[in-house]
């Protein structure tokens, strides 16, 4: 994302998104929410061609209330994503990762694989680093 | 007497850990040495159960080390073949046209909203979930693999 705003594609997508995954909770049964995801599917397709923008925006922002009206008041949320029960469990056991650059040449020698391309890879990065905008 | 059952021990058990170390150095080493060290101490309390002695399988490569509750370990040739499998039973892709480098957009004609339905497909196969920031870029099942390679740390 370059910029903070968002386009009106992605806002349509991001209300998508979330519709479908607030559905997934609903509809516990695959097929029954297959049935229920088709349906909401079509209803974003008939709307897709919408040309005017103030009646896209509109639209956009009478589904963004819809959704809010019928979100699943405890929705089903992946466990290492924000809110789930495995997010940054593991945080206070990961080491960064310049520590590598530290390790003894014995137990360097351990895995001469990763060693031997790690000099491209701290290449690439900084190459990397250099040219990208972000 | 409880000498000559201990070396009996540790001598049957010295046996398959040579097997293990000798066959299989470039898996981590740290694991396979303490195992190995450590089981003739634990059986030399046990010395009735000498019966059990010879009968320690050898495990397959990837089981050397302990295995807790965990996945199998992710390959980046697993990673693809599941992505092409979830793409091959998505009803709008041709299977025969699909391509590990073959673009939603320009070469499958896949609408926007069908691109999110695909990641949301990947989310679910693989367990975690993608954020629309960088879901939005990724355009070729080329692209969903390295970015579920890195995510999974896996051969980065």
């Amino acid at each position: 994302m370059a910029s903070a705003y968002l386009t009106h594609q992605q806002k349509v997508l991001r209300l998508y998104k979330k519709s479908l995954r607030h559905l997934e909770s609903w509809c516990i049964f695959r097929d029954k929410y297959r049935f229920y995801a088709c349906l909401l599917r079509a209803r974003f397709d008939e709307n897709k061609g919408e040309k005017d923008m103030v009646k896209a925006t509109m639209m956009l922002k009478s589904g963004e209330e819809e959704f809010w009206a019928n979100q699943h008041p405890q929705p089903y949320i992946f466990p290492d994503s924000p809110g789930g029960t495995s997010y940054e469990r593991y945080e206070c056991y990961k080491v960064p990762e310049w520590v590598l650059d530290h390790w003894h040449p014995s137990e360097k020698a351990m895995y001469p694989d990763y060693f031997s391309k790690r000099e491209q890879w701290k290449k690439l990065r900084m190459q990397k680093r250099s040219t990208s905008l972000l | 007497m409880a000498a000559r059952v201990l070396q009996q021990c540790v001598r049957s058990f010295a046996r398959p850990s040579l097997r293990l170390c000798s066959g299989n150095l470039a898996v981590r080493a740290a694991a396979a040495p303490t195992a190995a060290l450590h089981r003739p101490l634990s059986f030399a309390a046990d010395s009735r159960r000498t019966r059990w002695l010879g009968q320690s399988r050898t495990p397959s490569v990837g089981v050397l080390c302990r295995q807790y509750g965990d996945l199998p370990p992710l390959t980046l040739e697993t990673i693809k073949d599941r992505v092409l499998y979830v793409l091959k039973l998505y009803d709008k892709i041709n299977p025969e046209k699909l391509q590990t480098t073959s673009h939603f957009m320009k070469d499958l004609g896949l609408d926007s909203l069908d691109q999110v339905e695909i990641i949301m497909a990947m989310e679910d196969e693989f367990g975690f979930e993608i954020p629309d920031a960088e879901a939005e870029k990724l355009m070729t099942p080329e692209e969903i693999v390295q970015y579920i390679a890195d995510k999974k740390d896996v051969y980065e």
